[in-house]
């Protein structure tokens, strides 16, 4: 998208009715980073960020790439069992907020003998399934409908690293080469490595591989690669320069 | 040295902090923090809406009444602009730290308790509303805040825009006045003696540094920037501040 | 009280085999400092540090005060430290927490008690008029290793920093403007600097220097060896953890003086910079105060 048609918004900004979609049959949908005001009836921006609009869908919100993580319903996270308590996992999702509840038979195929026991400091991958303002968020790691886990549950071994908001989102996109601008990941894989990763939105990213020998430096220089490009801001090219540099300081 | 009155400012400089800004002009520099929403205290901790908790700093000495006067006025200005609705039972931290005050050549102050810290408030005000941006804390606009002193001179008054230490200290009244970018007065503060007119011309001049927006002066407006405010725009320069970083933030959009 | 972030399971576990295996997670060998920037503020005794993600500012000031009663021929030299909530949440105003108090203990040991600033200079009138000098740190964004930091910062900020000069004439003591004199540098006897290891396993066989935060988390111990260029020690504090070899201190002992070596010239080599830099408006500023006279 060329520079010039993005539209940078600040909270309290007066948004042009032209660029406001008009779906024919639903509501327009309002994403995270604007309110509706019923005073004036108009849609205001809360946060500093751009907007961005769906036509077809009917749909608007904010991108912003910062911030501490609010939980949203179904964002897929890594969070933290702080301790269990009755039937539940207290996880921490990002520092220094409530913990978010995790039923403990919310997992793929669990009862109460085959349930997994998690101690306080390990990782899940999970899914929010309540997030409202009043109460602290719930989780999940098998999905309602299928019974199936499909990839959530207990992070074992791996590394887990820390990324801004924005580039765990640009990560969790469908294709992230091509609407996120990121990668490194594919890239990373193209050149021969066996890894796994999970993504969380709340801004962490589990790098995880089989325990064999050479593979701690790997899992190194894979979140290496992701804490660069993040942090300096790399487009595509020069992301594939680093994955160059990283795969020679590898080969040493 | 000379303090240089162009404000000046860049988001994110902490790369731990949820935002961060450091904000400096007329020899002010102020780095500010924010974290947030995260967990409140069990004291501060509001069934409805979350506690918007500031900290203000100051760069030598430890912090008195006057910083805890500065907070409070901070605080109460800030809630306004947060949608604290938004995260009941939640915390919002500010944390100002001043980092430098403009030096006055002439006198040696007594720094570890900075005899006059009013002037400041706009530099406080302008970091903690750059720094909420910065966290993407969500809010109902944004503000601008100004520093403006009625001198006299040779037995006339004269408004003035960001006086040097020195002018501040002989000054008639000194205002501290912000708007929200609705153009509502957010904060007011004044010390010294004036008059309703002086008042009223100061809330002009303060309300055209914050409130312009960018567009055509009218014949008016030129005049009175002719009158030395150096055609100052506290709006034009948040926004421009901002869309810096956003635009750095999603480079890949 | 918000709880400090915990280091999860597989970080920790990851951390100690990566050691294992002669790994940090930023790829620095173990004796390596992360990237130390310096910059000095426009006032004088001003200056931030940073370590990487690790961000400190000093900032120095000088007033005039009486001297404690039973020191009459010494002035007044103090460090503050106090985390603020910019820290991290979890510190709270007016609430030391340990690494506070260790901090700001370590700071005191190494400046102040090795008598790096010479605070008989600092006395004006004996038991009447004396300088009360005075660093205040702030801790700006914590990654680990505060105190070679914040060690560095105090140091730097004492010694770039002026305070207005002073003339007695008759038993008359009068304290000139910067627009008046020139300020005058502190005298400053020897530079100081902090460098601490951190130590891992079982015996704390392994020795790590400039710990980032998720590294000080899992580390069974540390030690921090002050001394200043010319090998003198001021002061080494192993507080607590696992014992250490002492031939394994040695030679900490032994690397920590080529690292304090750095930063000495490190220092001096900003403080010229910073001095050249200066004195372009400084001379002029001069020719013109004689011009005055």
């Amino acid at each position: 998208m060329a520079a010039t048609d993005r539209i940078i918004v600040l909270p309290g900004d007066t948004i042009d009715p032209a660029v406001i979609p008009t779906p024919r049959r639903n509501a327009i949908r309002l994403g995270p980073g604007l309110r509706h005001v019923q005073a004036t009836n108009s849609i205001v921006p809360t946060v500093a960020g751009q907007l961005i609009t769906d036509h077809g869908k009917g749909s608007m919100w904010v991108e912003s790439s910062t911030g501490h993580y609010i939980p949203a319903i179904s964002d897929l996270v890594i969070g933290q069992i702080t301790r269990s308590q009755g039937d539940y996992y207290l996880v921490n999702l990002s520092p220094y907020t409530p913990n978010a509840t995790l039923p403990h038979l919310s997992f793929e195929a669990a009862t109460k003998k085959t349930r997994p026991q998690l101690n306080p400091g390990a990782l899940v991958y999970a899914r929010v399934t309540l997030a409202n303002r009043h109460m602290d968020p719930e989780l999940e790691c098998v999905s309602q409908t299928t019974g199936k886990g499909d990839g959530l549950g207990p992070l074992t071994g791996g590394m887990v690293f820390d990324v801004s908001l924005g580039m765990a989102r640009r990560l969790l996109l469908s294709k992230p080469r091509e609407y996120g601008g990121v990668a490194v990941l594919e890239l990373l894989a193209d050149e021969g490595l066996a890894f796994e990763t999970a993504v969380g939105r709340n801004g962490k990213v589990w790098v995880g591989s089989d325990k064999s020998e050479a593979n701690t430096r790997m899992v190194i220089a894979v979140g290496r690669a992701l804490r660069e490009t993040d942090e300096r801001g790399l487009d595509v090219e020069a992301q594939k320069k680093l994955v160059r540099r990283i795969m020679k300081e590898l080969s040493r | 040295m000379t303090a240089t009155t162009a404000p000046e400012a860049k988001l994110q400089v902490l790369p731990r902090a949820d935002g961060s800004a450091k904000f400096s002009s007329a020899g002010y520099t102020v780095i500010g923090s924010v974290n947030g929403p995260i967990e409140a205290q069990r004291r501060d901790e509001h069934a409805y809406e979350a506690h918007v908790d500031v900290i203000v700093r100051p760069a030598a000495g430890v912090g008195g009444t006057r910083e805890r006067h500065l907070e409070s006025i901070l605080q109460s200005s800030l809630a306004q602009l947060i949608l604290v609705k938004n995260f009941p039972r939640h915390l919002i931290q500010i944390v100002l730290q001043v980092e430098e005050t403009p030096e006055n050549d002439y006198a040696n102050a007594k720094l570890v308790q900075a005899s006059l810290n009013f002037p400041i408030l706009p530099a406080l005000l302008q970091t903690a509303v750059l720094a909420l941006l910065s966290a993407s804390v969500p809010m109902r606009a944004t503000a601008t805040a100004s520093f403006v002193a009625v001198l006299s001179q040779d037995g006339t008054n004269k408004v003035v825009v960001d006086p040097p230490p020195r002018d501040i200290e002989t000054a008639r009244s000194v205002h501290v006045l912000a708007f929200t970018s609705h153009d509502e007065l957010l904060l007011a503060e004044s010390e010294g003696d004036f008059t309703v007119k002086e008042w009223d011309d100061v809330y002009d001049t303060a309300k055209r540094i914050c409130c312009q927006s960018g567009g055509a002066k009218t014949g008016i407006e030129m005049e009175l920037d002719d009158a030395g405010d150096n055609g100052l725009d506290m709006r034009r320069f948040l926004r421009s501040a901002v869309e810096t970083k956003v635009e750095a933030d999603l480079h890949w959009k | 009280m918000p709880r400090e972030a915990e280091p999860s399971l597989n970080e920790r576990q990851f951390v100690l085999q990566a050691l294992r295996e002669n790994l940090r997670l930023d790829g620095r060998p173990f004796d390596k400092y992360r990237p130390v920037e310096l910059i000095f503020g426009e006032q004088y005794g001003v200056v931030e540090v940073s370590f990487g993600k690790t961000k400190i500012l000093a900032k120095t000031s000088a007033e005039l005060t009486v001297p404690y009663v039973d020191r009459p021929l010494d002035g007044i030299f103090t460090i503050a430290t106090e985390l603020s909530p910019m820290t991290a949440p979890s510190f709270e105003v007016n609430r030391p927490t340990e690494t506070e108090v260790l901090l700001s203990r370590l700071l005191e040991k190494t400046v102040r008690r090795s008598g790096a600033l010479d605070t008989e200079s600092l006395c004006l009138v004996a038991g009447q008029k004396c300088w009360s000098v005075r660093v205040d740190v702030h801790v700006l964004s914590h990654d680990g290793d505060l105190t070679d930091a914040a060690c560095l910062a105090v140091v730097a900020a004492l010694r770039h920093f002026r305070k207005p000069d002073t003339s007695i004439e008759g038993g008359l003591l009068t304290v000139y403007t910067p627009a008046e004199r020139e300020p005058v540098p502190l005298s400053w006897l020897h530079s100081p600097f902090c460098v601490t290891w951190s130590f891992y396993g079982d015996q704390g066989e392994m020795a790590l220097l400039d710990a980032t935060l998720s590294e000080e988390h899992v580390r069974v111990g540390s030690c921090t060896i002050s001394m200043n260029r010319h090998g003198e020690i001021c002061q080494i504090a192993k507080l607590g953890g696992t014992p250490v070899d002492a031939v394994a201190l040695l030679q900490c002992t032994n690397v920590a003086l080529v690292k304090v070596k750095d930063f000495s010239a490190f220092l001096d080599r900003k403080l010229a910079e910073d001095a050249k830099r200066r004195d372009k408006g400084g001379l002029m500023a001069e020719l013109s105060a004689e011009n005055d006279r």
